[in-house]
């Protein structure tokens, strides 16, 4: 498995599961994965907040030194829903392979020019929509869930290229009673659009200098 | 019927405590953490608080330089200062989500809960987009031991997000 193979390279994983329902959402997957690196359980959704993600699966490469050499992006492991996602998960298995062999020499260890141009500035309503999912989740947790609605659905109108704040919102819920939709309908809408953002990984073999992105 | 009444009078009485005792506790979260406050004696579509809740709920205290926490001060505009502190008898209250607006603070409210929630500053939230430095966090795993993303300095870390919905 990946992880048994790469961690003699000094590298790590951490998984981190995305689940206001928290260990009893996530639990019963991690236990099933037997995972041998990190495990975390994110019932806030701190880090969707903290890296500004949209999505899951979400992947962010840290370098050894706690900097971020490949900012957010589609990172699929294994093929376990490419019928669904159409994404491959070999090229970025093996850029992953790459990294861990090659560190900062790496084709896939983006300049920092690059990861710059990669993240995107948050707006003052990705702001505002953090807070009201936190404040939705809040009352959610308080046993009062028909209050968090309001508040999930103006988080979802602050940020609505946000698929982590939908899709949670609607799991917590009866969607089509409370939110008039659900996520396959959601996706239908984009209209042959990609669900994912796609990845922009270099095309260059292992140890080429050729940086096309 | 006697006993109808009785029962109609202790009913409307607990109606009537519920809804003054909800109305009395705001609750405020800040850097994800609730406090229960009490509640300003007027009513008014911002959040005062006492200077008291105030250091309790946000660890902020109101200096002569300014509103402080650690080494972190935010003057009060001179011209301004009536929208922020308000002293009635001995207590001072503290305008807290004007104060947020001022320091470019996210907040949201549910009034009906009267729950508040204060989100990151820009400037707390936003460092990473140029400086690079991963954000750091603390989570547990499945036993509930904490793990923080610091503790990995020295690797190769793969960060990856996933869910069970």
């Amino acid at each position: 498995m990946l992880y048994k193979e790469l961690r003699a390279r000094n590298f790590e994983i951490i998984s981190v599961a995305q689940d206001t329902g928290g260990a009893k959402a996530a639990g019963p997957w991690i236990t099933a994965a037997k995972p041998e690196y990190t495990a975390l359980v994110d019932e806030k959704q701190i880090v969707t907040q903290k890296y500004g993600m949209v999505n899951v699966p979400t992947g962010v490469w840290i370098n050894e030194q706690g900097r971020i050499v490949r900012p957010n992006e589609v990172a699929f492991i294994d093929d376990r829903f490419k019928s669904f996602t159409n994404v491959e998960s070999a090229p970025y298995i093996d850029a992953i392979r790459d990294w861990a062999a090659n560190g900062a020499k790496s084709v896939y260890v983006l300049s920092e020019a690059e990861s710059k141009a990669r993240l995107k500035p948050p707006s003052d309503d990705r702001a505002r929509a953090d807070a009201e999912f936190a404040l939705a989740e809040y009352l959610y947790k308080q046993g009062k869930g028909v209050d968090a609605i309001p508040h999930f659905k103006e988080a979802q109108r602050l940020d609505p290229d946000n698929w982590n704040y939908k899709r949670q919102a609607w799991a917590l819920s009866d969607a089509e009673r409370d939110y008039g939709t659900n996520f396959g309908k959601e996706v239908k809408k984009l209209n042959g659009k990609p669900y994912y953002q796609p990845r922009k990984l270099p095309e260059a073999k292992k140890g080429a200098n050729d940086r096309r992105n | 019927m006697i006993r109808y009444l009785v029962l109609l009078a202790i009913a409307t009485t607990f109606a009537v405590t519920a809804r003054a005792s909800d109305a009395k506790t705001p609750v405020v979260i800040y850097d994800g953490k609730a406090t229960e406050v009490s509640a300003a004696p007027e009513a008014s579509n911002d959040l005062w608080i006492t200077t008291g809740d105030l250091t309790r709920a946000t660890r902020f205290v109101i200096k002569p330089q300014g509103v402080c926490r650690d080494e972190l001060c935010f003057p009060l505009p001179k011209n301004r200062k009536a929208e922020f502190v308000s002293k009635k008898g001995p207590t001072t209250w503290f305008n807290l989500s004007a104060f947020a607006k001022l320091i470019k603070q996210p907040v949201v409210v549910d009034q009906k809960n009267g729950v508040w929630y204060f989100g990151a500053r820009d400037a707390e939230q936003n460092g990473y987009l140029t400086s690079l430095e991963a954000p750091n966090f603390t989570l547990p795993d499945l036993n509930g031991k904490l793990h923080s993303l610091a503790d990995f300095r020295g690797k190769k870390v793969l960060l990856v997000t996933w869910a069970s919905w």
